[in-house]
């Protein structure tokens, strides 16, 4: 019965989908956390794609139609996202961008495959997520394995010994602190602790007390800013010098501005470059047009993916000479080599994961600068 | 040991913040028989217009810290204390004499409304205190670490607390709130204007969360719209941990829940911190079904 109503679902999503090829615009969903503790991150990827699309517009839009952006709330919580999903797959939309976190997305990922819509994720790195198949799901954002290779790597050319993970619980965090886990123990490396914290607390005193009784030459933390800005914090406090490593999560302009520059200074994160790091022409231009509108700099590179997923979606439909799901996905796969997007060529393999490394080092200066590390 | 004496010095300190709520909580449920799920969210509008109200007046540049702090907290807990008369008003006693359930419904929406508000006037980003007001002194006792603020948190919820209990148990108007928390009907026979008491109610319980969020605010430094979520779950746990309707039970309740946490995390696991705290609630709601104080009834508010 369930097969059916779904079915009927994906019927009725792609008849509207056709009607919408005869309208005037085509539309492209955006899903989105406007709302929840991610809102920052979706209002940012909100004012990115809005922009491009007007950029786009301006030119012509694609295959002579304007672009039309219908942005639906998915509240950063799987369930809200699954009704977003339904609600985007009824509004007849080509594509859909989206969305930030990986539990979120996973919510998602049936109801747009089932009907027939490509989803382009832009901050979801959990592998599970390209492992099932789905042939019309793509990410701008690489996979937690390649973050979890890096962080085993970067502690290892660190030279740290004694090694402390910390994640919150949370499908990305623990994924990560598991993969460098793994890969730690592998070589040979001494996990001294391991354990998960509970986000959105103020007070991670009692955890810092008991991660210093393990006396780790580093901590590993897999979880989001808000949380790594009250560690750091409350770490200098304790006046308690050990260095923190932190996972992609933590690249977000605010973490300095919750830990305060002193304690954040020292703290290394990977992640894909920043917003400014970004070299190409391209990001140059979008991001000074970016900042003329809005009077700040994206929130993350998570947002930008958002915008690079867009474009990618754009160029699908472009390249596919149509709407139709199947077409721009397959044209996404096989024919979209090293497209100029605003974090650098994106290419999608067969699973529909962006190809090459993306993951740098950096380190916080003394000013609250994230500087790249060579 | 020493690590034992400092997660209880940590818990105290949590448990402090959460009993200052739990008050807000237990103080309405004992006139109301209300949870008032909007309780948690005018402690974070507490936050909030502490970091306005410091940043544009400049009252610590002004006045010193210690004279500009305690400005700051009367203007934080006066404002809170209105929102909260202005939220009865709008949502709690047009609903007076319906089902209670009712007003349950009505708090949740007025928690989303709440929430949403000030997301709306302050943005989805994390507003940060600015750090260079707080005297950053650490005491050094027997090798503990204890930041100077956090003992001072500590004092000022308890001299809160303490106060509280004395104006409740000691005063005219407190022995009125006694009453009305007792049965409304008689109390109103004897010439209490209940409307009354339950409107100062709604005045003192979120003066009293508005300043307990100042002092998050002032102390952790970052504050977020949904902040108020999680420390009314916790607050609303320590009210029924001791009691709920009952004063000191809110205190108590609050501090044991801050120094169970720190402990079980500490000695058990991180993870599993909620569980063993919510696990000791259950223990005990079994032993003791009113909670540790709920027993004296009389003297509940």
């Amino acid at each position: 019965m369930k097969q059916k109503v779904w079915a009927l679902v994906a019927v009725l999503g792609l008849g509207i989908a056709a009607g919408a090829q005869a309208a005037d615009t085509i539309k492209i969903g955006l899903m989105a956390p406007m709302t929840g503790s991610w809102a920052s991150e979706g209002q940012g990827m909100k004012k990115i794609v809005e922009l491009l699309a007007e950029q786009q517009n301006a030119k012509g839009g694609v295959l002579g139609k304007q672009i039309e952006i219908v942005t639906e709330d998915d509240g950063g919580d799987p369930r809200t996202a699954s009704l977003a999903a339904q609600r985007l797959t009824t509004k007849g939309v080509a594509a859909v961008v989206g969305t930030y976190g990986s539990a979120v997305t996973e919510a998602s990922q049936n109801i747009y495959d089932e009907a027939g819509i490509p989803q382009v994720a832009n901050g979801s790195t959990a592998i599970r997520l390209t492992e099932k198949g789905f042939k019309k799901f793509f990410r701008t954002a690489p996979r937690d394995d390649e973050q979890g290779r890096m962080a085993a790597q970067t502690i290892a050319k660190l030279g740290f010994k004694k090694i402390a993970i910390l994640h919150d619980s949370s499908a990305y965090a623990k994924g990560l602190a598991d993969e460098a886990n793994a890969l730690l123990k592998k070589s040979g490396a001494n996990v001294v602790f391991f354990d998960a914290l509970t986000p959105k607390e103020n007070d991670y005193t009692a955890i810092l007390t008991k991660l210093k009784g393990a006396n780790p030459d580093v901590v590993l933390f897999t979880g989001y800013y808000p949380e790594a800005g009250l560690l750091l914090k409350q770490k200098k406090g304790m006046n308690w010098a050990v260095p923190f490593i932190g996972g992609d999560a933590t690249n977000n302009v605010d973490l300095v501005k919750l830990a305060g520059k002193e304690a954040a200074a020292g703290y290394y994160f990977l992640s894909p470059p920043q917003p400014q790091d970004l070299d190409t022409a391209d990001a140059k231009a979008f991001l000074a047009d970016y900042q003329k509108k809005h009077n700040e700099l994206p929130p993350s590179i998570w947002a930008v993916l958002a915008g690079d997923g867009f474009r990618a979606v754009a160029a699908g439909i472009a390249g596919a000479k149509s709407t139709d799901g199947e077409k721009v996905a397959a044209y996404l796969h096989k024919d979209l080599k090293n497209f100029s997007g605003l974090s650098g060529a994106i290419s999608f393999d067969a699973k529909g994961d962006r190809e090459g490394e993306v993951y740098r080092l950096y380190k916080v200066d003394g000013e609250g600068k994230f500087v790249l590390q060579k | 040991m020493e690590e034992f004496f400092q997660q209880l010095t940590n818990g105290l300190a949590v448990g402090g913040i959460y009993a200052l709520i739990a008050l807000g909580y237990t103080m309405v449920y004992g006139v109301l028989k209300l949870i008032n799920f909007a309780h948690g969210d005018l402690f974070t509008y507490g936050a909030y217009l502490g970091l306005t109200l410091l940043t544009s007046l400049a009252l610590t540049d002004r006045l010193g810290f210690a004279a500009g702090v305690l400005v700051l907290a009367l203007m934080v807990m006066g404002l809170v204390a209105v929102l909260g008369a202005i939220l009865e008003r709008a949502a709690y006693r047009p609903l007076r004499q319906s089902p209670r359930l009712s007003a349950v419904v009505s708090a949740l929406g007025a928690s989303i409304f709440l929430q949403n508000t000030l997301m709306l006037i302050y943005g989805a980003r994390f507003q940060v205190y600015p750090d260079n007001i707080l005297p950053a002194a650490t005491l050094n006792v027997f090798g503990l670490y204890l930041p100077l603020m956090r003992v001072l948190i500590v004092l000022a919820s308890v001299l809160m607390m303490v106060a509280l209990y004395l104006f409740i148990q000691k005063t005219k108007i407190g022995t009125a709130i006694r009453a009305a928390a007792i049965d409304q009907d008689a109390a109103r026979l004897m010439g209490i204007d209940v409307n009354r008491v339950i409107m100062l109610v709604f005045l003192v319980g979120p003066a009293l969360g508005g300043i307990a969020g100042l002092m998050v605010g002032l102390y952790y430094g970052q504050i977020n719209f949904t902040m108020g979520w999680v420390y009314g779950m916790k607050a609303f746990t320590a009210a029924i941990l001791g009691g709920i309707g009952n004063i000191p039970g809110a205190m108590v309740g609050g501090l044991l829940l801050g120094v169970v946490e720190a402990l079980g995390a500490a000695y058990i696991s991180i993870a599993w911190k909620d569980a063993i705290a919510f696990c000791v609630l259950i223990l005990i709601l079994i032993v003791r079904p009113t909670g540790l104080l709920g027993e004296r009834v009389a003297d509940k508010v």
